[in-house]
């Protein structure tokens, strides 16, 4: 059964719509109002979340789940740097993302340790709550529970407040990482951490560098959940340890899973989908947890591949590969 | 003909089982040297010892002179000996063409910030590549398979995939494991082929481990013989089919 | 003080261990880490509240239908969530289970909102005082409870034939299926006798604590510390590791920082999986190529 690859003509197709999306997402605000743009925005930030996550359990198989952690780390480095050292917004991005990173390379020194499976999975959830607790008790830093507001800003001489210019720097945002990982998938070192997930004793005989592989998977994961933190950072405006709870975790993990675990085009279905429906429920005490608690049960038995899966038999354009011919 | 393996006085133990015991031989260039011996005799732990897998209790190899003992098993396969798995080693969730390229890694050009970045080097060498792993799979004829999922290949098809991943770096020495096990009489034909050609023409010197006697003793140069890990014999397939102590320790049971 | 303290530790170790055990008990049979099994220790807590305070139910009666109610749940998970994915990847194991938790959770917090619900004393035993020592009932009933317990499951495991053949699947499913044990039923009851231990730590602590929905998830953490203290897999190890850490937890947080005891089980996972991998008591795994 030979899988239908995408035909050079739907390739340019594709490469031309990549392009074509983000072009035309920049008319949004024209059509929305403050809510919806609001939602769209936190759309974005859900990308790169669920694209960072999906990168480790999906793409590198392992059973991590620091993804909330390199998310909180990043949003309150962001919210730090802007509040305390009083840093332009903008510029604490990348230094989100590179401390996203750091937490990376600390998930993975686990990994690299011959922490595995199970174990990788409770010491990294470990993780995650323990960064709850340093957000709590470090008070002068992070305000405790009381969170910490960023400051007032302007760029270009308008208000950062204001949902429209946040959108168009996090679309920018989303589609440069978006594009970035997409390289990453689709050459030898893609190819490598998927190896690595089906059969690392092999991957390692054919002169690929495994545990170099997992370090680095887990870095750019959480660089780009980083980055997403810093963002998430100025779209609500004020950080508080509530956020990155377990709550965020199962819809990260229902936004993988729906979108279908190991892909970047699932990454974004998921995001999307799964973005709006929770904030109608939020006024409802539980529904939410109800709500992603039976979302995953029932792709994990209906739909284990998940959207992008289904889009996959509908059209090649949608197959991803990750061997790249053109140029 | 020049001497590419060298192994010296190899020995693994495993808490109290000695699984490889005081193992030599050397592998020239060309030349086919197949491993036999009953299950457990220690075949796969002397491929593992040699690639890396297992710590070598004491013993050498070296690889044209250097030394590969104190390496990692992507640094051995890197110096350029690389072998295949007895249970098999291919990615199923990767496409042929897919698992060929893995075996390229170490070829392609492109730093890890060339290729986020999409820079032309990276690119320019990933789509050589690529041309060169569809070449090699149309050698084999394998070239119409190149989409397809490698778990969804017939046992035989995998066998091959995998030796085409396994050598398309062209490397100097090959290790297989087992390479024609479970296969059809025409698929074990096909795989003896392919390994006399790849010594024939390119010069590889292949160790080989198979149980099919005949097989055995028609495709290789010479032949080592072992049992509770230790060698028994050594010598051409004329010298092994006269050995009493192989006639009695191995091919008298089968 | 010392003695104090170790007592609080004792009790407190005790729902722990019986927690680890739980987890322990699915792992051992269906080789499943419940992600979820803190919620399930919750659900525990919240059927006996309704049953005691809504139905005016007595305590050790409403106690035994909800582990009663609690194992039903457990097969059904099995039955109806587990088996369909049981040959897929481990990943979907895990979420499932965590999905399942997050479920009761939601349940939970639909009918409770964000109320904290108090619990009425139930064990009106008199303290006693020796010197500075206070036993309180609620630690002389806490123990008391789990020592039976462990008596008892550790008794039918080691002494009785079905505890032999337990063993036996423990040691190797396949045999087991070839001896005509019907191992999915096994696993089922697994699931049953793992969500009504669970649900007994909840039930246990429901009455000297506040009940929240979220009170499971700390829960899960402290199982996974005993756990992975006495050696994944290993059932004596999980009681001892459940102990260990509830004295760990009562020192630390008395000797050096009280803010500790929350994260004094975060602190031993990470020191005991990088410092010694395989736990106090269990075995190094081998890894064949
Ligand atoms: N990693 C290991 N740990 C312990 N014992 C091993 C390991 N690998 C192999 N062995 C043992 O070493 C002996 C030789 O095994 P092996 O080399 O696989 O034999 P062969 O490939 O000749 O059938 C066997 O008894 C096997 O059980
Ligand atoms: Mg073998």
């Amino acid at each position: 059964m030979s899988t239908t690859m995408p035909t050079s003509r739907q390739r340019r197709l594709r490469t031309w719509a990549f392009w074509a999306v983000p072009v035309l997402l920049l008319l949004t605000p024209l059509a929305t109002n403050a809510y919806t743009q609001f939602i769209i925005n936190g759309m974005l930030i859900s990308i790169l979340v669920t694209l960072g996550f999906t990168l480790v359990i999906g793409n590198l198989g392992q059973l991590a789940f620091a993804n909330t952690a390199f998310f909180g780390i990043g949003a309150y480095a962001s919210a730090i740097l802007s509040a305390k050292l009083g840093l332009p917004w903008i510029m604490t991005i990348p230094l989100a993302g590179a401390l996203g990173a750091l937490g990376g390379f600390l998930a993975s020194s686990a990994a690299l340790r011959g922490i595995r499976s199970y174990y990788l999975a409770i010491i990294t959830l470990a993780f995650g709550e323990l960064m709850r607790w340093a957000y709590l008790h470090t008070k002068p830093l992070t305000g405790g529970t009381d969170g910490l507001p960023l400051p007032r800003e302007t760029m270009f001489g308008i208000s950062l407040s204001d949902d429209t210019l946040k959108f168009y720097i996090f679309l920018a945002v989303t589609v440069v990482l978006v594009k970035a990982t997409l390289n990453l998938l689709r050459s030898r070192f893609g190819r490598a951490v998927m190896a690595v997930r089906e059969n690392e004793v092999a991957t390692a005989s054919l002169a690929i560098p495994t545990a170099r592989v997992i370090l680095t998977t887990f870095i750019w994961s959480g660089f780009v959940v980083g980055c997403a933190g810093a963002l998430f950072a100025r779209h609500v405006g004020h950080v508080f340890p509530e956020s990155f709870g377990m709550l965020h975790l199962i819809a990260s993990f229902a936004m993988v899973l729906v979108g279908g675990l190991g892909s970047v085009l699932g990454a974004v279905l998921g995001a999307v989908v799964l973005t709006a429906l929770p904030e109608y429920l939020r006024a409802f005490p539980g529904m939410e947890e109800l709500f992603f608690g039976l979302i995953v049960a029932a792709v994990l038995v209906a739909m284990p591949l998940g959207l992008a899966s289904l889009l996959r038999r509908l059209s090649p354009i949608f197959v991803e590969r990750y061997y790249r011919e053109e140029s | 003909m020049t001497e590419l393996l060298h192994v010296n006085g190899l020995s693994v133990r495993f808490s109290g089982l000695t699984a490889l015991d005081d193992v030599s031989f050397t592998l020239q260039e060309g030349a086919v040297r197949a491993v036999i011996g009953p299950n457990g005799a220690g075949k796969s732990t002397l491929f593992n010892a040699i690639s890396g897998y297992v710590t070598p209790t004491s013993g050498t190899v070296h690889l044209k002179g250097q030394e590969l003992t104190k390496l990692t098993p992507h640094e051995i396969a890197e110096q350029g000996v690389r072998r295949t798995f007895q249970n098999g080693g291919l990615f199923p969730e990767l496409t042929v063409l897919e698992n060929v390229l893995t075996g390229l890694h170490a070829q392609i050009e492109g730093s890890f910030l060339d290729i986020l970045l999409g820079r032309s080097k990276a690119l320019k060498s990933e789509a050589e590549n690529i041309h060169r792993a569809r070449e090699l799979l149309k050698l084999m004829s394998m070239d119409h398979m190149a989409d397809t999922r490698a778990g969804d290949l017939s046992g035989g098809q995998q066998r091959i995939v995998e030796i085409v991943r396994t050598v398309a770096s062209d490397p100097p020495v090959l290790l297989l494991d087992e390479p024609a096990v479970g296969l059809s009489p025409v698929a074990r034909a096909q795989m003896m082929e392919i390994i006399h050609r790849l010594a024939g023409e390119k010069g590889v010197g292949i160790l080989l481990i198979e149980h099919a006697v005949e097989l055995v003793m028609a495709a290789a140069d010479r032949i080592l013989v072992m049992a509770a890990g230790a060698r028994i014999a050594e010598g051409t397939p004329e010298e092994i089919r006269e050995d009493r102590a192989v006639l009695e320790a191995y091919l008298g049971h089968s | 003080m010392l003695m104090q303290l170790t007592l609080g530790g004792f009790a407190q170790g005790a729902i722990y261990a019986l927690i680890a055990l739980s987890l322990t008990v699915v792992y051992r049979s269906t080789t499943v880490v419940n992600f979820g099994h803190g919620d399930f220790v919750m659900a525990g807590a919240f059927l006996s509240y309704v049953l005691v305070v809504l139905a005016g139910i007595a305590f050790l009666p409403a106690a035994v239908l909800a582990m009663l109610a609690m194992f039903v749940l457990g097969v059904f998970f099995s039955k109806g969530l587990i088996r369909p994915i049981r040959g897929g990847p481990h990943i979907g194991l895990a979420l499932m289970c965590i999905s399942a938790g997050y479920i009761l959770r939601g349940i939970a917090r639909m009918v409770w909102g964000r109320e904290v619900l108090p619990m009425p004393p139930v064990f009106d035993i008199e303290p006693i005082f020796i010197g500075n020592l206070v036993i309180t009932g609620d630690a002389v009933f806490i123990i008391g409870t789990v020592f039976v317990l462990l008596v008892v499951f550790f008794g039918l495991l080691g002494l009785t034939d079905l505890g032999k053949m337990v063993q036996a699947v423990y040691q190797s499913p396949r045999g087991a299926r070839l001896i005509g044990l019907n191992v999915e039923r096994f696993n089922d009851f697994s699931w049953g006798v793992g969500a009504a231990l669970g649900a007994l730590g909840g039930i246990l602590v429901a009455p000297i604590s506040l009940l929240h929905p979220d009170l499971g998830a700390s829960f899960l953490i402290k199982g996974f510390a005993a756990m992975t203290l006495g050696g994944f897999g290993s059932l004596g190890g999980a009681v001892l590791g459940g102990i260990l850490l509830g004295l760990a937890e009562q020192y630390a947080g008395a000797y050096l920082d009280s803010a500790l005891i929350e994260i004094t089980a975060y602190v031993v996972i990470v020191l005991v999986l990088f410092i010694r991998p395989h736990g106090l008591f269990g075995r190094k795994a081998v890894v064949k190529v």
